[in-house]
């Protein structure tokens, strides 16, 4: 059964961001002012470095589906921590943590995935943040 | 010794894989590693290790800027955007997985980070002569007992870490005058010791150096090192960050 989609951009200035780490300029690209929260459905996952991105349909307040990408660690990076590219397929019903692209595309940084079951994985690079980890500055 | 074994075979699997010893009598680095890690001091907002600025030798008047600010170039200011090597000692601190080949006249290191692969001669030959500078050195190395020192020279001007993580708006930087001697030597059954020191007389007054901890994943062995090819699907070619 799919969960009904939700959609939220959360703008909220993080005081605490954590630590994590990736080949890129996350400051480069991402901005901390801008988290995200996504519900949707996988439309199409790129297992691949330097980082992989996987794509979701979400559904926002007015009805409309965007298709989101995220960018997450390294295939490397995310296999040594367990999560291999099977866990999140194509198809699956997704909730996304991160924070939005600068370029004001509709990417952002895939910090941590939630599954319908509660599961979570955190699929960042690990110089990548997540909201709301309280760690760093 | 045996008996012991017998009773914790796992333990016993990786003293054996990482300490045993070359048919020469030199200590036996061959194995599964993480990166070095710091045992305290300045931590980067990053799981790379930033070297300590409190172990720092001071800048030297006059010398070669240490920070190198942003100028709004991306090309100047995340060069591994672009696939750039992040070189040495930087690449050898980044959160990654390092594997360890070791024969009678060379080291080699190879890090999961860009497949950064240093081959480290240890038959007593002498630094090149007559190369151009690069990202990662010319490193040569021999033992002092069962401590291998590896000294490496003739780099190109480069960041020397992961700082940038903690203030996006500049590097640390390194000078093409830097020289860096690692002494490495096994700390206890699953943690190799790592003291690297920056000897960079353009930028800092004298050298310095700093201890870090190699910890020993035989654990890993069964994976190995997976791929990391930066150009296969890098959202930064060209000068510009792009989406989908």
């Amino acid at each position: 059964m799919r969960r009904p989609f939700t959609f939220s951009l959360l703008l909220a200035t993080l005081a605490t961001l954590p630590t994590l780490q990736a080949h890129h300029s996350f400051a480069a690209e991402f901005d901390t002012s801008k988290p995200v929260k996504m519900t949707g459905v996988v439309t199409k996952v790129e297992w691949q470095n330097p980082h992989i991105w996987f794509y979701v349909d979400v559904k926002g307040d007015d009805g409309k589906v965007t298709n989101w990408g995220f960018s997450g660690g390294a295939p490397g990076q995310l296999m040594r921590r367990g999560i291999v590219k099977k866990v999140i397929q194509e198809g699956m019903t997704v909730t996304v943590e991160g924070f939005r692209s600068k370029d004001g595309s509709n990417n952002a940084n895939g910090a941590r995935v939630t599954f319908p079951d509660g599961r979570s994985v955190f699929t960042a690079g690990s110089e990548d943040r997540a909201p709301g980890d309280g760690k760093g500055k | 010794m045996k008996k012991l074994c017998l009773v914790f075979a796992v333990a016993c699997a990786g003293f054996a894989q990482n300490q045993g010893k070359m048919p020469d009598g030199k200590p036996n680095f061959s194995g599964t590693y993480e990166w070095p890690k710091a045992m305290g001091g300045e931590q980067c907002r990053c799981s790379a290790t930033i070297f300590d600025r409190k172990l720092f030798a001071p800048l030297k008047p006059g010398g070669e800027p240490f920070f190198e600010p942003h100028n709004g170039d991306p090309r100047h200011d995340e060069p591994r955007d672009f696939c750039m090597p992040a070189g040495f000692p930087s690449g050898m601190l980044s959160a990654n997985a390092m594997q360890f080949f070791q024969t009678k006249d060379y080291l080699i290191m190879v890090h999961e980070f860009q497949r950064m692969t240093r081959v480290i001669p240890l038959d007593g030959r002498k630094h090149r002569e007559d190369i151009e500078p690069s990202f990662y050195g010319d490193p040569v190395g021999h033992w002092e007992g069962d401590t291998l020192v590896i000294e490496t020279t003739n780099f190109k001007r480069w960041g020397l870490d992961d700082y940038f993580y903690t203030d996006p708006n500049q590097y640390r930087m390194h000078s093409d005058a830097l020289k860096t001697i690692e002494h490495i030597r096994w700390k206890d059954q699953k943690t190799l010791s790592y003291n690297l020191t920056i000897d960079d007389p353009k930028i800092f007054t004298a050298a310095w150096s700093q201890e870090f901890s190699i910890a020993a994943k035989p654990e890993w062995d069964a994976a190995g090192l997976y791929e990391y090819v930066c150009e296969e699907n890098n959202r930064c070619p060209g000068g510009k960050c792009q989406g989908k």
